[in-house]
């Protein structure tokens, strides 16, 4: 499957069109804002489209669904909206336009323009020492990485193809068994 | 005048029951199985089983992923102290704070977690269910701490019997005399952790590790009489109602039974505010309601009353009922209606993880853990403190959100939470609180809920032994973790106020002298003979296993002796 099928491919599943000129945006290396698959309510479009790219490199689409296709945009949106304090609010805003910020500083362009590959680089290289300053208790607070991060998780692996396609779940277990190998069991459970 | 008699005929009753929870959906079944005509009165909305709204919804049908928002915290700060009950599956089973506000003594704490419709927290409940044994009963006149109480093992065996057969409970049978064996439906798994835990323990320290005695079906009731109940689905949903009567509650159990007997009046959104005493008889003549709906004030008559609105709940009642004879509350004679208020405290353990087992999974949601009886100020264990705790915990193997703070993002993070988790493993105390007089609570008069009712002013607080024994429950339950092998064991010890065990009692405590306590040894007010408290509120010391078994136990034995002081004409 080549980029344009997979773009058409996601755009038929999600039963939406993308317009030409986004299209070409898209095949052209993002050149143009990608179009939201939703209205947000709470961030402006331009947060929400760079607040989806993220989640996009988080979870991306492979063989199963990814962020984008599980409604993961809009659910942060509405997270952000309706469950977060103010101060909460505050922060993670500050830490999407720093976050952005320093992706023109460092890898020269708005986060979103950047190409898929770059984008994945860039997110390492703010990702990974935020990960290892947290674990080594050197921070003690989730930086916007791992904020964004964990509402992406939090939205994806709830969501029905996160839970039913990249997890397992059953809706009526029917008998709980405490001792089973794993290979009869295979993936992880979605819910405890 | 005929016209008068005849309407005072239609709200009289031989019997009224206060409350449809626990107790109060076994007062109902009792008393309508025993011929009563009976008024059962909620004070919060009908719920009807299996009509739970969330029962059956996946995880992509909640909204925000079942977390509360902004607006519900604002609505339920207090109900959402526990971390658990104020989501969007369960967050209409628990009351609006602002709406039913109560008042902390300044620099204390008292958690109170209320669910006002019909079922009340029999929907919410946590379901395990333990004996009591003489190790219990016997505790207070050792000690020499609030009253003894008047009621050994022997005589509230029976009615265990009779009440885990009705609703079903599974466990298993060990013969620890302190933790009495019971009728059981077939026990639940312990996983591959627990098991390790389970043989380590009691191999390195002898102590016992068992499943949890629960009341869910894991195989047929015994009888017919209910069949509102079907087996445990293993769904782990609880807290939201169970449409397949999987567990006890009053709705799929005890009140569908009182309502197949043709005697129950079942009424909800009816406050009552007060008992109303006869002065020349020397009895309740009935009790005041305030619809919650309409704001009207109404007044049902009958021969016998249960209050069964929770420990709170009940002795607010009696606390509000002033005549003549009771200037400080309903059969208030001793003073001690409303103190002596005890829970169970919890929030402190340990956890840690398993390096091995990796091979090992398991199927379903498992609604239960491990459990590891008292085993502290009993044979050999002697501690510096009076009384002890159990152990509730279990183990798991970790699921995504174990990613969140580790390396992999992208196609690498999707591939990895395939795999489950490492296994941790955690426990938790449910240590005993002692009767303390002045863990109390008093009407505030200054403060109205939106019935324009007085609230509640509690003061409680741990006191000296309750923060020793903590300290053992942390340590203990590292010591344990630690001998099964696991790894990186952490103690945890969390602040928490008394109420969130969410086990609260005592307030109209049991004893045999009218001087000192408030009911006898038949849940009947020592000064008001045909009123009967069954909830909570009559616990006379805590004992540290779940309560609710022994209220239903209580509350069966009491209506059996008020029916035949009624045949008798004593009432």
């Amino acid at each position: 499957m080549n980029r344009r099928e997979a773009i058409e491919r996601t755009a038929l599943i999600l039963g939406y069109a993308i317009s030409a000129p986004a299209m070409m945006g898209i095949l052209n290396g993002c050149k143009a804002t990608p179009e939201l698959a939703f209205k947000p309510v709470f961030l402006t479009q331009e947060q929400a489209s760079l607040v989806s790219e993220i989640a996009e490199v988080i979870i991306p689409k492979t063989d199963t669904p990814g962020a984008k296709d599980a409604g993961v945009p809009a659910f942060i949106d509405l997270m952000l909206k309706d469950v977060y304090s103010q101060e909460d609010k505050d922060k993670f805003i500050a830490g999407l336009n720093s976050f952005n910020e320093e992706a023109k500083k460092s890898a020269g362009s708005d986060f979103i323009d950047l190409d898929p590959a770059k984008q994945v680089d860039f997110f390492k290289s703010v990702h990974d020492p935020a990960v290892a300053a947290f674990k080594s208790g050197e921070i003690k607070e989730r930086p916007f990485v791992l904020v964004v991060k964990e509402l992406t998780c939090l939205g994806f692996f709830t969501s029905e193809p996160g839970a039913t396609q990249v997890l397992q779940y059953e809706a009526v277990p029917g008998a709980y068994h405490g001792c089973v190998p794993l290979a009869e069991v295979g993936k992880t459970w979605a819910t405890s | 005048m005929n016209l008068n008699l005849d309407a005072e005929k239609q709200i009289t009753y031989d019997a009224i029951v206060v409350g449809t929870g626990i107790s109060g959906g076994w007062a109902a079944k009792e008393l309508t199985e025993k011929g009563l005509k009976t008024l059962v009165l909620e004070r919060g909305r009908m719920v009807t089983h299996p009509d739970y709204p969330t029962a059956t919804k996946d995880p992509w049908q909640l909204p925000y992923s079942d977390r509360p928002t902004e607006e519900d915290l604002k609505q339920q700060g207090v109900q959402n102290r526990t971390g658990y009950t104020v989501r969007q599956s369960s967050k209409h089973w628990f009351v609006n704070d602002l709406e039913h506000p109560y008042t902390e003594a300044p620099g204390k704490r008292t958690d109170w977690m209320r669910g006002y419709h019909v079922g009340g927290r029999s929907i919410m409940w946590g379901r395990q269910s333990y004996r009591w044994s003489d190790l219990d009963f016997e505790a207070n006149a050792k000690d020499g701490i609030g009253v003894d109480w008047p009621v050994r093992y022997k005589d509230i065996s029976p009615w265990y019997d009779y009440v885990e057969t009705y609703i079903g409970v599974s466990g298993e049978n060990l013969g620890l005399p302190q933790l009495p064996d019971g009728k059981f439906l077939p026990p639940m798994e312990l996983n591959c952790a627990e098991k390790e835990l389970q043989k380590s323990v009691k191999d390195k320290l002898g102590r016992v590790v068992t499943i949890g005695r629960t009341a869910h079906l894991t195989g047929p009731l015994t009888h017919n009489d209910s069949p509102q109940r079907g087996k445990c689905q293993f769904r782990n949903m609880c807290i939201r109602g169970c449409p397949y009567g999987g567990y006890f509650s009053s709705n799929s159990s005890t009140l569908p039974a009182a309502e197949k007997t043709g005697n129950m009046t079942l009424r909800p959104n009816s406050v009552v505010s007060e008992i109303i005493y006869d002065e020349a008889k020397g009895v309740a003549k009935g009790v005041k309601v305030i619809d919650a709906e309409t704001g009207e004030q109404l007044e049902f008559f009958a021969k016998i009353v249960f209050l069964c609105a929770s420990t709170f709940g009940s002795t607010f009642i009696m606390l509000n009922s002033i005549s003549n004879r009771f200037p400080n509350g309903l059969g208030n004679d001793s003073g001690e209606l409303g103190c002596n208020i005890m829970d169970h405290h919890l929030g402190v353990g340990a956890g840690g993880s398993f390096d091995g087992f990796e091979d090992q999974y398991y199927t379903g949601r498992r609604a239960n853990g491990f459990y590891i009886p008292r085993y502290q100020n009993y044979g050999k264990e002697k501690r510096d403190y009076l009384r002890g705790f159990g152990y509730q915990g279990g183990a798991s193997r970790g699921g995504w959100s174990s990613l969140v703070s580790e390396l992999s993002f992208g196609a690498q993070l999707k591939e990895a939470v395939g795999k489950p988790g490492k296994w941790t493993i955690g426990m938790g105390g449910f240590g005993e609180i002692l009767p303390y007089h002045d863990n109390n609570m008093v009407i505030n008069k200054d403060l109205k809920d939106k019935h324009g009712l007085p609230t509640i002013l509690f003061s409680t607080d741990f006191k000296e032994n309750e923060i020793k024994m903590r300290k053992d429950m942390a340590a203990d339950a590292a010591e344990m973790l630690e001998a099964a092998g696991a790894k990186n064991v952490k103690t945890f010890d969390n602040k928490t106020g008394i109420g969130l065990g969410i086990h609260e009692m005592g307030t109209a405590r049991m004893g045999k002298d009218p001087k000192t306590s408030v009911v006898n040894q038949w849940n009947q007010v020592h000064a008001c003979k045909n009123v009967f408290v069954t909830d909570g509120s009559f616990m006379s010391s805590a004992a540290c296993v779940n309560p609710s078994l022994t209220y239903m136990a209580f509350t069966a034995r009491a209506v059996d002796f008020a029916v035949s002081e009624l045949k008798k004409g004593n009432l």
